[in-house]
């Protein structure tokens, strides 16, 4: 214990007391700043003709109690299906389904390889110093299977001087606490960083149940009364931790050495329904995880090239129990299933530039995943014992190469090719084509189109899952067409002006679906064809006012029909030609930030239309999801002192305390608050 | 300025807030149909963890079809996962398996007239008297016995050779003091239940997976397997159709089906000397014949029916198509002659039908 203890002081010591000027003082500080316009000839050659949408770094480091899954909903042009606080996120890109979504954290991809989606609500947003959506064709550059869209997360040096320590902690509604800590250490060289969230909340927040009635009995057991009751959020609480250990060196002479380690421990009830009418103490339904992330990356630099190499690994662990109080305070198993993943990823990429003219990438990246899927327990008809499950493996290859032109400085041409291997399937030429023209230097007007093909493969529970898995699937394809304007005016200091809007259309044939069988499980299909198109749209303005009023106003609106174009499955299906489920037509988003001096004041408002539950449209009293609205605010205030800077933050979530439903049966918090002490220290 | 920008915060605010998202009340509606008046009940399973179970009523003299009665009736939902439903003197026993809940609504008013809460995973419920009724559950290794008077669970039945994990009693049938159970998912077995005793006396193993389970006018029982499924450790073997005599509790018969069928629903018409049951297309069998007929009674149309019964007046036949699952599925009614009568929109996933 002693030494423990010795170890314990001597590693942290040091950075209580030498603690520099760092990136946490700056978050402390930080102000509001007037984005310079771009100027159309500096437009990097990388992005010819991509629809990118990028999250502000303040908007990622707004509060700790935020995940991605928040983030995005508040601020970008993607549907989040929230199935309740702290519980599984999952995105609809331009009314695709979340597998069509493509997540990568600095440069590996982090989709969980049996399920293909990503749970945003696992990833903290102050975890990520880089975060940007490519918007249909543009993932092509990146990935392949974006039949959506992609989400690029990524960290990066703190760009710290000596020591530096920051300590924020949230107290909020439903007990809820929130922790995050950052160390870090810089010098000319070397970088490092180590970041951990804490959060926890049994979550039982208050609210009227509409679905279900109470019962009041006579003596002879007659009802004589029912009322809606106020219940409690049953079996919601969580306690998530994440870990992140960062190292960077940088030998000044072009090469550049990078480690990301990221360590992740949930342990989340699953809320119970509305429509449930079960005991909460005599349930247990939990969802356990632990995932290692790690990432090593070289950089080798040169004027006109640029190589690059990743290695990587994955390891998740996930547990979900469902248990049941078998009458003496035993409890038993009821589902008892688990699953092992194991990813090892190594990628190489090179960058060739001739001039200001020509630009050539080239890509290669590999993931092999090992799974392992323990999903029931049962009894062998001889009497011995079974696992229902499946071990698999498949290298996922993907290899692109690019030639991107600006023959002059207002015109930009690029063409991506990709090819896929999952497994031992091979797609065909995947292709890329981007342009974009500069109409106006004036206003930087800015024209942009490209079109893409793309193919998705089925995930191995798609293929592997017992019982239900369809070896016999075929992989998802699309084409997707991309085509918009974009503008920035301003001036420096006084105002920015920009915005964007973007016209896609895709057509995603052979969509796997899940279905029911006769046999009591799911079994997966290709048999929807998907035509998705839409407008959207963004704009941002940042003012100053007067020299300490400055205004910041961020908006888009999504319109995206998701249209089933496959043929009738039954003279009586109503489906065809109708949006899919779940997924809204129309979605909008507004932040407005105003500052005064060391104030912040924020307010955040999203909307999404009605979605409905049923495939074919039909509104039913059992299936209604009105159009949601939500409005957050919060209040902060910086003090600064000749020791440390102190940060204060309230934030109000629900404003207007709402009684609403995300997805059908899941109640949502009403009106909720919590507080945060922030504190960066000087020496 | 400091007074324009905090006016514009509020303006702001006004114009944002909107109360469109209000998760809405129900509002109750009175039904009051005829005690005499034949009817049929639906029970539509809805989509797992979404609660929109709902159940409709069909009148089969006017053809004319309520939906949502549950809700419309008692301004609430019926739940998760309506699996089943039985009548005992005017009173429906609507069985909601991921609701942990059955409920007991007036038949003629659709009203809720008592619950029996806090099941594990329920399945199905036979009764034995007004004030004993078995729950059969799966994930659970016990039939429930309850109170459906006080409704309160009073009771267990331990099943042997049955963990919790892969626990699954299904549907029951009583010749005398015996009540008879299938065990379908990783089972293999039909259990047979002293009612006095509330014990498990003895089983009778069939094949892979017996999924129903009926007694026609001869008290044989009948019970049809769907063999397991590929890659199954349990095993995966061609699936059958089994006569058993209810009385030495013996197979008398075994009707073996293709390897890599699928039949379920294993159903009797009213006089109880004709069975039919699913696969892909639907079945008519004489309950004393000695083989499965050549030809079905209606052929496979393209889709996969989920439910199935028969007008045990008339000897109409109906039978569920849940199309994709998230629609409402469509019944199909068809006279003893093969002739479509009619045909109406249900709710999602009809998989069970009552007879009123």
């Amino acid at each position: 214990m002693k030494r423990l203890l010795v170890i314990l002081c001597t590693t942290l010591i040091p950075f209580i007391v030498t603690a520099q000027e760092t990136d946490a003082e700056s978050w402390a500080k930080r102000d509001f700043h007037i984005k310079e316009v771009m100027v159309y000839g500096q437009r990097p050659m990388k992005e010819i003709g991509t629809q990118q949408t990028k999250i502000d770094s303040i908007v990622l480091k707004e509060n700790i109690a935020l995940s991605m899954a928040d983030v995005l909903t508040f601020n970008s042009s993607i549907f989040v299906k929230n199935y309740g606080r702290a519980t599984l996120s999952t995105v609809a890109f331009r009314g695709t389904s979340p597998s069509h979504t493509q997540v990568s954290w600095n440069g590996m991809k982090i989709n969980n390889p049996m399920l293909g989606m990503t749970d945003f609500s696992m990833i903290p947003s102050y975890f990520i110093d880089d975060a940007s959506l490519l918007h249909g064709t543009s993932s092509v550059n990146e990935t392949g299977g974006g039949l959506g869209g992609a989400v690029k997360l990524s960290t990066k040096p703190a760009d710290a001087k000596g020591f530096g320590l920051q300590y924020v902690q949230g107290i909020g509604s439903f007990k809820t606490f929130d922790e995050f800590l950052r160390l870090t250490y810089g010098n000319d060289h070397w970088q490092t960083s180590t970041r951990a969230v804490f959060s926890s909340s049994p979550n039982d927040y208050k609210f009227r149940n509409h679905d279900k009635k109470e019962n009041i009995y006579d003596e002879d057991m007659n009802i004589i009364d029912q009322y809606y009751p106020i219940e409690r959020n049953r079996s919601g609480s969580y306690k998530d931790l994440h870990i992140l250990q960062e190292v960077y060196y940088n030998t000044g002479r072009g090469d550049r050495f990078g480690l990301n380690a990221w360590y992740i421990n949930s342990n989340r009830e699953l809320a119970m329904l509305t429509v449930d009418h079960g005991d909460d103490t005599d349930f247990d339904n939990r969802q356990r995880e632990q995932t290692f992330r790690g990432v090593l990356s070289w950089d080798h630099l040169r004027n006109d090239w640029k190589i690059g190499a990743k290695a990587g690994y994955i390891y998740t662990w996930m547990a979900y129990d469902y248990k049941r109080d078998v009458g003496n305070g035993t409890m038993m198993h009821m589902t008892r299933s688990r699953s092992r993943i194991n990813t090892f990823y190594g990628q190489v990429d090179g960058e060739y530039h001739i001039g200001n003219k020509w630009l050539f990438t080239a890509n290669l990246s590999l993931h092999q995943h090992i799974v392992e899927s323990e999903d029931k327990n049962i009894i062998r008809q001889d009497g011995g014992k079974a696992i229902v499950g499946y071990r698999k493996g498949r290298p996922e290859l993907s290899g692109s190469i690019s030639a991107k032109w600006r023959p002059i400085d207002r015109i930009g041409l690029s063409v991506v090719v990709r090819e896929e291997m999952f497994g031992k399937e091979w797609t065909p030429i995947i292709p890329a084509l981007f342009i974009d023209g500069v109409l106006s230097k004036r206003g930087n007007i800015v024209a942009k189109a490209s079109v893409s093909r793309n193919y998705r493969f089925p995930t191995l529970n798609d293929l592997y899952f017992l019982p239900g898995g369809n070896p016999d699937l075929k992989k998802e394809s699309g084409w997707t067409y991309d085509a918009g304007l974009s503008f920035a005016v301003g001036r420096e200091g006084i105002y920015s002006l920009s915005g964007s809007a973007n016209w896609f259309e895709s057509f995603i044939e052979d969509w796997i679906i899940w279905l029911p069988t006769t046999k009591g499980f799911f079994s997966p299909e290709n048999i929807k064809d998907v035509h998705a198109y839409g407008v959207e749209l963004k704009a941002d303005l940042n003012v100053a006012l007067t020299k300490e009023w400055q205004l910041g106003l961020n908006g888009t609106f999504s319109w995206t029909p998701s249209i089933n174009r496959g043929e009738p499955r039954t003279p009586a299906d109503q489906s065809v030609g109708k949006q899919l489920p779940y997924v809204p037509e129309f979605s909008s988003t507004i932040t407005g930030r105003l500052s005064w001096r060391r104030w912040t004041f924020l307010y955040k408002w999203c909307y999404y239309s009605e979605r409905y539950t049923m495939s074919s449209n039909d509104i039913s009293l059992t299936g209604k999801l009105p159009p949601y609205f939500m409005s957050n605010i919060s209040l902060e205030k910086v003090l600064t002192f000749s020791w440390a800077d102190l940060s204060l933050k309230g934030t109000i979530n629900n404003l207007f305390d709402e009684e609403y439903l995300s997805v059908l049966s899941r109640p949502m918090p009403g009106i909720n608050f919590e507080i945060f002490i922030g504190i960066t220290p000087k020496w | 300025m400091t007074t324009k920008c905090v006016r514009l915060i509020l303006l702001t605010l006004l114009l944002l807030h909107s109360s469109c998202m209000k998760w809405e009340y129900g509002l109750e509606e009175e039904f009051q149909n005829d005690a005499s008046e034949r009817g049929l009940f639906i029970c539509n399973e809805g989509n797992f963890q979404y609660g929109n179970a709902t159940l409709s009523y069909y009148n089969p003299e006017t053809k004319e079809v309520q939906n949502e009665v549950f809700y419309r009736a008692n301004a609430m939902k019926l739940g998760d996962i309506a699996q089943s439903m039985v009548i005992r003197n005017g009173i429906g026993w609507v069985v909601v398996n991921n609701s942990h809940v059955i409920f007991a609504i007036d038949v003629n008013t659709f009203k809720e007239v008592g619950r029996i809460t806090n099941l594990t995973s329920p399945r199905y419920i036979h009764f034995l008297s007004d004030e004993k009724a078995y729950v059969t559950q799966i994930w659970d290794n016990r039939i429930f016995i309850v109170n459906p008077k006080r409704y309160e669970i009073t009771g267990y039945i331990d099943v042997p050779k049955m963990t919790m994990e892969s626990g699954s009693t299904e549907q029951m049938v009583q010749y005398g003091k015996y009540v008879y159970v299938n065990c379908w998912s990783y089972q293999n077995r039909i259990l047979k239940i002293d009612t006095e005793t509330d014990q498990v006396v003895d089983e009778l193993v069939v094949g892979i997976q017996p999924t129903s389970l009926v007694m026609d006018c001869n008290n044989k029982l009948w019970t049809i397997t769907d063999g397991g499924y590929e890659g199954s450790p349990y095993g995966h073997e061609a699936p059958s159709l089994y006569r058993i005599d209810a009385e030495s509790f013996t197979i008398e018969k075994q009707f073996k089906f293709e390897f890599g069928d699928w039949p379920s629903e294993v159903q009797l018409n009213g006089t109880k000397d004709k069975l039919y049951w699913l696969n892909d297309d639907v079945w008519e069998m004489d309950v004393t014949a000695d083989r499965v007929p050549v030809r079905p009674f209606l052929p496979y149309n393209g889709t996969i029916y989920y439910g199935l019964t028969v007008d045990p007046t008339n000897g109409d036949v109906y039978i569920a198509d849940a199309i994709d699952y998230v629609q409402q599925g469509m019944v199909y009614r068809y006279s003893k002659d093969r002739e479509l009568i009619d045909s109406f929109y249900v709710g999602i996933i009809p998989g069970a039908f009552c007879w009123k």
